[in-house]
C-alpha cells in the first residue's frame, strides 16, 4: 500500500530494472539437485506464472526467496543489488511475502488477530481488540474479501482461511507476493475475489509470482509464464506467445489427450445403488455405480457431494433412503461396515485424513490390509515387505525406501500412497474425493491410469472433483450436485462444459 | 525377490531403531563402569540385585505408559493405580482370598480402571490428561477410605517371599545367589517379550502408531480408533496393577499413598527411551532402558552419598539432555 508510490514514481525506469532477479541460482540438498543455475527476472507490476510438475523445483524456489532455505550458489538481486536473503525476516524486510498452499495461521484466534499477528494495535500496553476488528474489517472490505473480521479463524472453511492468509500477505507493505496453488481449496466466488485482488495489486505495481497447476488460471492472470522441469528453467515466454499444449509439453513430454487417457471398459453388474438417500447436507439422492464405470460427481464446494460419499463410507450415516449393495439392501453405520462390504475411500485432504505423515511409506501402504497380512496373531514379515515393495514399484512412488517417512515425499507421491494403499485391499467400489488437487500433470496421468486398472479389475469408481475438465473427460456418468440435491445427470461427454457449470451454479 | 527382502528387512529396521537404543545401553554401561570404579559398594552381591529390583517396577510401569503415549495420549494415574491396587491385594489377602484369585481380581481392577479412562476419552470426549488426572487423585482417596488411612500388613509369606526370592531358586530350588535373577527382574522379561511381539509384530501394535500419528487417517483406513484407545489404556492400567502386586509383595503392606510420583518417573523413563509425547514414536525396549538408567543414577547417587535433593535435580537435567540429543538425531534424519 505504502509501496505503491515509490514504484510508480520510478516510472519507466522501473519497468527496465527487474525488481528481483535470480542469477545462476542453485540449490542442492543431500541427494538431490533441486534447482540448477536458474536465471530469471521478475519485473515490477507483472504477474509471472511459474508452472512445472511436482518436484520441478517450484517449492524450492519459493523457499529460497522467502528465506526458508539458503541458496547453495548464485545470487538473488533485489532492485539491482545483491540481496543476501538468509532468514524469513530478511525476505519480509525487503517486502517479499508468500501465500502458502497450506494455511499457516492460528486457528484459535480471530481473523482480525491473525491479520495483525506480530503487529498488534496496542494502547497503554493493552491490545485494542475492538479497534483491530474494525480496522481488519475495513481492510478486508477494501480488498474485496467477503470475510467476517471478528470470526474465529478455525470456524471458517479452508478456502476462507486461505483468503485470510492472502489478505495478511497482501497488506504488509508487500512489493513481491508469491502465491503457491492459491485456488486449490477455493470456491469459484472466492477464487474470483482472489483474482480481483491480484489485478488490483498488479495495478499498484506489486509483482506477483503465481504458481498453479490450473493452466486456465495462468492464462487468465499472467503476463509471462516460466516453465521449470527437473530444477531447470525450460523457458520464459509472454502469455500471448504460448498455449496450454505448449506449456504441458514444456513441463513433461505428454499431450492433453494422453493425460486424460481412458480405456473403454465394458460395464458389469450394479455394485451400489442409492434410493432417495438423505443425510446431513444432502437429500433424496438416487444413483448407481456399475462395475467398470466411473461415476463423476461435480458441484461447487458445499454442494453436498462430499457429505453424500462420506455417508456411503459410514463416516456420517444416512438418515433416510436406501443403500443397495449388489442389489441387497444394507446399512452402513461406520467405516468398518463400509470397508467390510468393499468400499474404499481416498479422502480429500491427504494431510489431515489420508496419511500418517510421520510414519513410514510401507506402514501407510499396508495399514488397511494388516488383517490379511496377519498369520495367527502376528504380522508376517515376508508378505508385509513384498506387499509394500510391490505397491511402491507398481505405483512408481518416488521414495528412498519403504522405511522413509511419508512426510518426506512430494505431494504427488503422497497422493499415490493414499490411493495405492487400497489396491491390495480388493475393494469393489472406490471413492476418490478430489484425487488430483495440488498434483502435477505427470502424477495426474498416473492416477488416471491407476483408475483404469481398477476398472479393468471389475471395480467401480465414484470420482468427486471440483476440476471440471477432469470429471468431464473421465466420467462415464456425470451427476451434478447443487445445494444438497442431485440436479442433473449426463452420459460421457454429452453435455457441454458450459451446461454442466451452469447446472452446478444454478443459472 | 521376496526371499531376499525378507532377509533384508530386519537389517534395515535395526538401522532405524537400534542406534538410539544402543546409545542408551552404552550410557547404562558407562554409568555402571563409573560407579564400579568410584565406589566399593556398587558391584556387590547385595547392591546389584537390589538395583534390578528397584528398576523393575518403574520399567514395567514405563512400558505400559509407552503404549498410551504412542497413541498421543498420557496416563497420569499409573502411580495412583499402583498404590490403590496394593491396598486391594493386601485387603484380599488379609481376608483369606487365595493368592491366585487375589492376583486375578487385582489385575481385573486394573483392567476396569483402563476401561474407565478410555470410556472418558472416547465416549465423553475428555482429554487424556484430565481423565487420568482425575483418577490420580480420586483413586488414592478411595484407597485411603477403604482402610481409613491405615496400612494393611500382608501376613501371607508366600506372597511376600516372591519379591525377595530369585528365579531359579523359586522355580527349581537351586540356590546360586547372588548370581540368580531376582524374581522382580524376571517379571520385566515376562512383560517385555509379549510387549515386543505386540508392538513390533502385531496388527494392534501398528494401530497404536496409526492412531497416534493421525487418528482420522487411521479411521478412514478401517482402524477402530475406539478399540485401539481402549486397548492402550487397559494395557497401561493392567501394567500398573501388576506393579501394584509387585510393590505389595516387596514391602509387605498395602497403602494407597505408596508409589507417589511414580507416574512421572514412568513418563520420564519412557521419554528418555525415545518415546515422543506427540505420539507415534516409541519402542518396547526404550522405556525399559530409560527406567534402568534412572534407577542406576539414583542408586549410584545413594552410594556416593549425594544429597537426595540433588538426585532430583540431576534426574531433571538428565531428562533434558537425553531428550535434546534425541531431538537432534531426529531432525538430522
Amino acid at each position: 500500500m505504502t509501496t505503491a508510490s515509490p514504484t510508480l514514481a520510478a516510472g519507466v525506469a522501473a519497468d527496465r530494472v527487474p525488481i528481483l532477479e535470480l542469477r545462476k541460482l542453485d540449490k542442492r540438498f543431500t541427494g538431490t539437485h533441486a534447482l540448477k543455475a536458474v536465471d530469471l527476472a521478475f519485473m515490477p507490476g507483472e504477474v509471472h506464472a511459474i508452472v512445472g510438475e511436482n518436484g520441478a523445483g517450484k517449492s524450492t524456489l519459493i523457499k529460497l526467496l522467502t528465506g526458508v532455505h539458503v541458496r547453495s550458489s548464485g545470487d538473488i538481486m533485489w532492485q539491482g543489488q545483491v540481496a543476501p536473503i538468509a532468514t524469513p525476516h530478511d525476505s519480509i524486510a525487503l517486502g517479499i511475502n508468500a501465500v502458502h498452499q497450506e494455511v499457516v495461521l492460528c486457528p484459535a484466534l480471530t481473523v482480525a488477530a491473525n491479520l495483525f499477528l506480530g503487529d498488534e494495535e496496542v494502547k497503554y500496553g493493552f491490545l485494542q481488540h475492538r479497534a483491530m476488528v474494525r480496522d481488519a474489517q475495513k481492510i478486508l472490505d477494501e480488498i474485496g474479501f467477503n470475510l467476517p473480521a471478528g470470526a474465529v479463524l478455525g470456524t471458517l472453511t479452508i478456502g476462507q482461511q486461505q483468503l485470510v492468509a492472502t489478505a495478511r500477505a497482501a497488506t504488509r507493505g508487500t512489493k513481491f507476493l508469491i502465491f503457491d496453488e492459491p485456488t486449490a481449496y477455493l470456491t469459484r466466488q472466492e477464487a474470483a475475489q482472489l483474482f480481483a485482488l491480484i489485478r488490483r495489486l498488479k495495478a499498484r505495481g506489486v509483482t506477483i509470482v503465481y504458481i498453479s497447476h490450473r493452466l486456465e488460471e495462468v492464462f487468465d492472470l499472467a503476463d509471462r509464464v516460466s516453465i521449470l522441469r527437473d530444477g531447470e528453467l525450460v523457458s520464459t515466454s509472454r502469455i500471448e506467445d504460448t498455449d496450454e499444449e505448449r506449456l504441458i509439453r514444456g513441463m513433461i513430454n505428454r499431450t492433453i489427450e494422453q493425460v486424460f487417457h481412458k480405456d473403454e471398459v465394458p460395464f458389469g453388474n450394479t455394485i451400489l445403488e442409492t434410493r432417495h438417500l438423505t443425510g446431513r447436507g444432502f437429500s433424496d439422492v438416487s444413483m448407481s455405480v456399475r462395475q467398470g464405470e466411473i461415476v463423476g460427481l461435480y458441484g461447487l464446494i458445499g454442494a453436498g457431494r462430499s457429505e453424500f460419499v462420506l455417508s456411503l463410507f459410514g463416516r456420517e450415516p444416512a438418515t433416510g433412503g436406501e443403500i443397495l449393495w449388489q442389489d441387497k439392501p444394507v446399512k452402513i453405520r461406520n467405516e468398518r461396515d463400509a470397508l467390510s462390504l468393499g468400499i474404499a475411500l481416498a479422502p480429500e485432504s491427504r494431510r489431515d485424513q489420508g496419511l500418517c505423515l510421520n510414519m513410514p511409506v510401507g506402514f501407510n501402504i499396508n495399514l488397511p490390509v494388516l488383517r490379511r497380512l496377519t498369520r495367527g496373531i502376528l504380522i508376517a514379515g515376508g508378505p508385509e515387505t513384498s506387499a509394500a515393495e510391490r505397491q511402491i514399484g507398481d505405483l512408481r512412488i518416488k521414495t528412498a525406501s519403504r522405511h522413509a517417512l511419508a512426510s518426506s515425499l512430494s505431494g504427488g507421491n503422497q497422493q499415490k500412497i493414499v490411493i495405492g494403499k487400497w489396491l491390495n485391499h480388493g475393494a469393489k467400489l472406490f471413492i476418490f474425493d478430489e484425487p488430483t488437487v495440488g498434483v502435477d500433470v505427470g502424477t495426474k496421468a498416473e492416477i488416471y491410469r491407476l483408475m483404469g486398472t481398477l476398472l479393468q479389475q471389475g471395480a467401480g469408481i465414484i470420482l468427486i472433483s471440483s476440476y471440471l475438465p477432469e470429471v468431464y473427460e473421465l466420467a462415464d456418468t456425470l451427476h451434478v450436485f447443487r445445494r444438497g440435491q442431485l440436479v442433473a445427470s449426463h452420459g460421457h461427454k454429452v453435455a457441454s462444459h458450459e451446461d454442466v457449470l451452469s447446472e452446478a451454479i444454478g443459472v | 525377490m521376496s526371499i531376499t527382502q525378507v532377509e533384508a528387512a530386519p537389517v534395515i529396521r535395526r538401522k532405524l531403531h537400534i542406534p538410539f537404543g544402543l546409545t542408551l545401553v552404552l550410557l547404562l554401561l558407562v554409568l555402571c563402569a563409573l560407579l564400579t570404579y568410584f565406589t566399593d559398594s556398587f558391584l556387590t552381591e547385595r547392591n546389584i540385585p537390589n538395583l534390578l529390583r528397584q528398576g523393575a517396577m518403574i520399567a514395567i510401569l514405563a512400558l505400559g505408559e509407552t503404549f498410551v503415549i504412542i497413541t498421543a495420549g498420557i496416563d497420569l494415574s499409573v502411580g495412583a493405580v499402583v498404590g490403590f491396587t496394593s491396598v486391594i491385594v493386601a485387603w484380599l489377602l488379609t481376608h483369606d482370598v487365595s493368592i491366585w484369585l487375589s492376583i486375578l481380581i487385582t489385575l481385573g481392577i486394573g483392567l476396569g480402571i483402563g476401561c474407565f479412562h478410555a470410556f472418558g476419552i472416547v465416549k465423553m470426549g475428555l482429554p487424556p490428561f484430565i481423565i487420568t488426572l482425575a483418577t490420580l487423585t480420586s483413586l488414592r482417596g478411595i484407597g485411603l477410605l477403604m482402610t481409613n488411612g491405615a496400612t494393611i500388613s500382608i501376613t501371607n509369606d508366600t506372597f511376600t517371599d516372591f519379591s525377595r526370592n530369585d528365579l531359579l531358586n523359586s522355580l527349581f530350588g537351586i540356590d546360586i545367589s547372588p548370581f540368580d535373577v531376582p524374581n522382580l527382574f524376571a517379571m520385566v522379561v515376562l512383560v517385555a517379550v509379549p510387549a515386543w511381539l505386540f508392538l513390533s509384530h502385531s496388527r494392534w501394535g501398528r494401530y497404536l502408531f496409526a492412531v497416534g500419528s493421525n487418528s482420522e487417517a487411521a479411521r478412514l483406513s478401517g482402524v477402530s480408533v475406539t478399540r485401539t484407545i481402549f486397548l492402550a489404556y487397559i494395557l497401561s492400567s493392567v501394567c500398573a496393577a501388576f506393579v501394584g502386586l509387585l510393590l505389595a509383595s516387596r514391602i509387605g503392606i498395602g497403602n494407597a499413598t505408596q508409589a507417589e510420583g511414580w507416574e512421572l518417573q514412568a513418563i520420564a523413563s519412557s521419554v528418555i527411551g525415545g518415546t515422543s509425547l506427540f505420539g507415534a514414536v516409541g519402542s518396547w525396549h526404550g522405556p525399559l532402558l530409560g527406567a534402568f538408567i534412572l534407577a542406576t543414577i539414583n542408586n549410584g547417587a545413594n552410594l556416593l552419598n549425594v544429597n537426595s535433593f540433588w538426585q532430583r535435580i540431576i534426574t531433571g537435567g538428565l531428562i533434558i539432555v537425553i531428550v535434546y540429543f534425541d531431538q537432534l538425531r531426529r531432525r538430522r534424519r
